[in-house]
């Protein structure tokens, strides 16, 4: 097996443990750690495709920053979320928020 | 050299594993988080051994200095211990529906690249880091900017979501 193989697997390995834990989870915690590892297992991908293959290698590294860039972003507005869900329903439990407006 | 970089790569896999399985089976959420940060200490191995040192540090400062301290203020307001939320069980069903949500798509995917593998390289690209700094404001200045647009988008709907109106007397 190929080198880029075995680090695609790897990739995948973080995308399927994330997926569990999304499913998993109760509360919105939970899933947002699990948002982050399949994100890791996103840039972890991109730049071994484009360091271990004739492609642009400058363009896989500063997709990963880009990647990385996103998640800070989207951990943001979700610490955001999770704020005005916690003062509004006491519990961040998915099972419990699940009205949009009284 | 190369059985190094084997053992390098199989215990860099090993910390993952153990990380990512603490992060979403734990029933404490601070412990879930003390498994990410694990995890992410694995993938930034995972970035030295492919020759990309800088995206190695970039790893740590960005995931482990920023998001999960983010992650951990989130933690703080849910009640995280041993008796939160977290702690009951979840069902048979469930955990049945999130192991096919886990294979699925990644069974599929691993099929795939296992398949149709491509030729790869036995040893990694070297980028010096000036090139890549040149890439960023030369041939993807316009990607550099849009990041940073949607870095400050996002900081500001975060302070306006989280924004507490005082009811008028």
């Amino acid at each position: 097996m190929s080198a880029l193989s075995l680090y695609q697997l790897v990739a995948l390995m973080l995308l399927a443990i994330g997926f569990f834990g999304l499913v998993r989870r109760r509360t919105l915690v939970g899933m947002l750690i699990a948002v982050e590892l399949m994100l890791n297992g996103a840039g972890l991908s991109i730049v071994a495709a484009a360091q271990l293959t004739d492609a642009n290698a400058t363009l896989g590294q500063l997709g990963t920053l880009l990647v990385m860039g996103l998640a800070a972003a989207e951990a943001t507005l979700v610490l955001a979320i999770i704020v005005v869900v916690s003062r509004r329903f006491g519990t961040t439990e998915v099972g419990v928020v699940s009205t949009l407006k009284e | 050299m190369e059985i190094l970089a084997k053992v390098a790569f199989g215990l860099y896999v090993l910390i993952i594993l153990a990380g990512g399985l603490t992060a979403v089976s734990s029933t404490s959420l601070v412990r879930a988080l003390v498994g990410l940060i694990v995890s992410f200490f694995g993938v930034a191995g995972m970035y030295l051994l492919l020759n990309t040192p800088f995206l190695a540090f970039m790893q740590m400062l960005i995931y482990v200095g920023a998001v999960c301290v983010l992650i951990f203020f989130a933690v703080m307001l849910t009640r995280a211990d041993g008796r939160g939320e977290e702690a009951q069980g979840v069902g048979a069903k469930r955990r049945l529906y999130a192991l096919a949500a886990a294979l699925l798509p990644a069974g599929g995917l691993a099929a795939l690249v296992v398949r149709h593998a491509v030729a790869s390289k036995q040893l990694p690209v070297e980028l010096d880091l000036p090139a890549l700094g040149a890439g960023l404001l030369d041939q993807y200045a316009l990607n550099f900017e849009l990041i940073s647009l949607v870095l400050l988008v996002a900081m500001s709907g975060a302070v306006l979501l989280a924004w507490e109106r005082k009811e008028p007397k």
